[in-house]
């Protein structure tokens, strides 16, 4: 409607330019070191890979397999299991609350759970602070019941 | 064989597909050769395939309500046992169950949008057919071919699977329906958008006709993300509300940039500047949207939410590219139309705010967008993998969220286009002086959390900023009028409920804020308890008195009760249970909350011995209910947006009243 003359115009640009900048360079910023605050990513390994490593301590990381079905123990708060990547069997042990989709595959068709587990080895045990557990289908599986 | 309306499902779909296929080619024909009678061809058509869609939705949901088990899909998700609300539920508890609901959203959407009114802008609404008709396709192929949701056992079972317990919930009932109504109703906003693209009719006419189908979706969503965190928390038994989850990702992120849309619109209402921002908002929103559904409904990455795992993930993608690459395009073959016809004036502004409010929403957009999808991307780059967790989302969110809760106190002190900073600071004066006051108090009380105690100050600014506005307005209407407090404040509310019905919404978002804030304060303890046996957590001292064991038709029932005492004395009764539910011989958690202003008190039973023992884990969630109770006071602002008269009248007004500096208003 009413453009400027030329100068305040580049200048108002080079405003824009900077400003859109800064603002760029700062999420950038938030964003890197939101990513490298401790346990913001975890890296995920299989039994093999844990074993492997002999694992750094340090820091937590996820290991995925499958259980197996009857090294199941629960005394308590505490559960104990084998967890495989069809290579390796490792021990694995939690003091927390399993989800209900762990007992209810447990109940049923056990050979077939998943599990990703966030923690860490010592060693001998891997020991974690949080469980998920991954149950393909199950609804479809058992249409028939 | 007798007849059965389920047979009629499929061919509706098809019969649905060949009316859009014409719907879309007539009034793209009807739009290009100005011919309106084939215009008017093409809108018939589209409203008569959304009939026919609709009944394919009917047909599945009478299979659903005989138990017609002959059908994959029935039997798949809903059972003999399955109570009738959530045998209605089940038609959204499925891969295509839920794309038929969403594909009947979006046609019935589409044909209320499209429909004739008096002194409207045909041809936008022509060339907005033919983009929805062109959406509609892809769902109805989908629908048609690779999710069938009609597809026929050859030996149907006596039974079905029934639905997951897990889904089985109240908030189930509304969550996914609002959570796809905020989804499919930014279709309209989108294809008017590009519709406006295509016909180069590129000023505010466009904003104006979509105006409360944005409103419409944007408080559909937003309710509907607060549902599923409500669903989640009472649910799902960890304690939390929020854990960003892939799947609540998908629908946090349109909302995000659907709420940047919804200020920056009022921008180009006002101001006519901000267009290819708004063009490029709505687009981003859209596509959030669909790839929204696309993360739920592809499996390709593991959540809570992929409760099936279909094989229509590799359909969406290229509906997607077609999408984002088709709209940039046309916003960039369109950027000479789409010129600010007005400048920033100074950075002390309404204008300078709304700004800062778009890029901060858009930059927690991508900052979310990045969280969700970097596994994927460092597995496809690296071949590492890995996974992104909630410190990541907390440490990115927080700073900007309290920017944003800033931000929203101050929007309303500062005037339009410049503003005196004296007259600034006399503004400023109160709220902040409410801001620190509050600081002081908490840390007096003895916070030490910076974040909680930096939340909670910046939530009595904004609401007294806020607040202020009501008074300021009601005491205009006071003396102008002679009116009592209440009339006056009504009378605030009604003149002007665009702007006022938002400030219900800020205050809304205020306390759930506050709601937020008190996680920093949570308590979690879990113990292994034998019965009469006790367990501390926070101020309570919880002890498990008896399990109580029960059946009924559908479940086995172990209920802890479990007495919570507070200095000694008796405050509550909790009676979490841990169920099994027979037909899906699935255990299924039931948490017990007692919930109050200032703290819930939340147990769940997570494992029972057989001799009795139960593992309860116990958390003390301080300022949770005020999530809910916020959600209630955004939704009342909501409806006082949605009840504004037609906008088209609104308009007439508002352009002059913007042109005057309004600092002399004040």
């Amino acid at each position: 409607m009413q453009p400027g003359p030329q100068t305040p115009d580049r200048k108002r640009r080079a405003k824009f330019l900077i400003g859109g900048g800064v603002i760029f360079l700062s999420l950038v910023i938030l964003v890197t070191w939101a990513m490298t605050r401790p346990n913001s990513t975890s890296f995920f390994y299989t039994p093999t890979e844990v074993i492997d490593l002999a694992a750094a301590p340090s820091a937590e990381y996820r290991v995925n397999g499958k259980v197996l079905p009857d090294s199941v123990r629960r005394e308590g708060l505490t559960t104990s299991f084998e967890i495989s990547d069809g290579r390796t069997e490792l021990d694995l042990t939690t003091d927390q609350a399993l989800p209900d989709a762990f007992w209810t595959a447990m109940a049923n068709d056990s050979s077939e759970v998943e599990v990703v587990a966030r923690g860490r080895y010592d060693g001998t045990v891997f020991t974690a602070t949080e469980v998920l557990a991954k149950c393909p289908s199950k609804f479809k599986a058992k249409a028939n019941a | 064989m007798t007849f059965s309306l389920a047979s009629l499902g499929r061919p509706s779909l098809v019969a649905a597909l060949a009316l859009m296929l014409a719907a879309m080619a007539l009034s793209a024909w009807g739009g290009t050769k100005k011919q309106s009678a084939a215009a008017e061809a093409g809108r018939r058509a589209l409203t008569l395939a959304a009939g026919f869609v609709v009944l394919a939705g009917v047909a599945l949901v009478t299979a659903l309500f005989a138990h017609d088990f002959s059908l994959d899909y029935v039997t798949s998700y809903s059972s003999l046992a399955l109570s009738r609300g959530y045998t209605l539920a089940a038609l959204w508890g499925g891969m295509e169950g839920s794309l038929l609901f969403w594909t009947m959203l979006l046609c019935g959407f589409s044909a209320v949008a499209v429909r004739r009114r008096r002194g409207d802008d045909t041809l936008l609404r022509t060339w907005a057919t033919t983009v929805l008709a062109g959406i509609s396709v892809f769902f109805l192929v989908l629908l048609i071919w690779p999710a069938n949701p009609f597809v026929v056992l050859a030996d149907p079972p006596p039974n079905g699977t029934g639905l997951n317990p897990l889904l089985q919930s109240p908030g189930m009932l509304i969550h996914p329906p609002l959570l796809y109504t905020g989804f499919v109703a930014f279709s309209i906003p989108f294809a008017f958008g590009m519709a406006a693209l295509l016909t180069r009719r590129l000023d505010e006419s466009w904003l104006r006709l979509t105006r409360r189908w944005t409103l419409f979706a944007w408080s559909a969503l937003s309710i509907g993300v607060v549902l599923g965190g409500a669903w989640a928390y009472t649910e799902l038994g960890w304690g939390g509300y929020w854990a960003w989850d892939p799947v609540e990702n998908a629908s946090f992120m349109p909302w995000l940039t659907a709420t940047a849309y919804l200020h920056s619109v009022v921008i180009q209402e006002k101001r006519k500047m901000f267009k290819v921002w708004n063009l490029s908002l709505i687009l981003m929103t859209y596509a959030l949207a669909v790839f929204g559904t696309f993360l739920t409904r592809s499996g390709i990455l593991s959540s809570i939410h992929t409760f099936t795992e279909g094989p229509i993930g590799k359909w969406f993608l290229p509906f997607l590219a077609l999408m984002l690459v088709g709209g940039l395009a046309m916003i960039g073959s369109r950027l000479d139309s789409l010129r600010s016809e007005n400048r920033f004036d100074s950075l002390l502004s309404r204008e300078s705010a709304f700004l800062a409010n778009n890029v901060l929403f858009l930059a927690a957009a991508f900052a979310v967008l990045w969280g969700t999808i970097y596994p994927i991307i460092a597995e496809a780059v690296s071949g590492v993998r890995l996974a992104v967790g909630p410190p990541f989302f907390n440490s990115v969110f927080i700073p900007i969220g309290l920017a944003l809760i800033a931000l929203t106190g101050l929007g309303p002190l500062i005037a339009w286009r410049r503003m005196n900073p004296k007259a600034f600071l006399r503004m400023i004066r109160i709220p902040l002086g409410a801001g620190a006051a509050t600081a002081i108090a908490l840390a007096a009380a003895g916070v030490t959390s910076v974040g909680a105690l930096t939340a909670i100050a910046l939530c009595s600014f904004t609401a007294v900023a806020v607040g202020s506005e009501f008074v300021r307005g009601s005491r205009v209407h006071r003396a102008r009028e002679k009116l009592g407090w209440p009339a006056a404040l009504a009378r605030t509310l009604m003149r002007n409920r665009r702007r006022y019905g938002g400030y219900i919404v800020h205050l809304g978002v205020v306390l759930i804020v506050l709601g937020f804030s008190g996680a920093s304060f949570k308590v979690e303890r879990s113990a292994h308890l034998a019965e009469g046996s006790s367990m501390v957590v926070g101020d309570y001292t919880l002890t498990y008195e008896e399990l109580v064991r029960g059946e009924t038709g559908e479940k086995e029932i172990y209920q802890a009760n479990i007495s919570a005492a507070r200095d000694g004395e008796l405050v509550e009764a909790l009676t979490p249970q841990r169920n099994l539910h027979k037909v899906q011989q699935q255990y299924q958690s039931e948490v017990a909350i007692a919930s109050s202003p200032i703290e819930d008190l939340y147990v769940v039973v997570t494992a029972i011995d057989p001799d009795g023992d139960a593992s309860v884990r116990a958390f003390v969630n301080p300022l949770t209910w005020w999530i809910w109770a916020g959600a209630a006071v955004m939704a009342i602002g909501m409806s006082v947006l949605l009840s504004e008269p037609s906008p088209a009248r609104v308009r007439a007004t508002s352009p002059a009243r913007v042109a005057k500096p309004a600092v002399a208003t004040r």
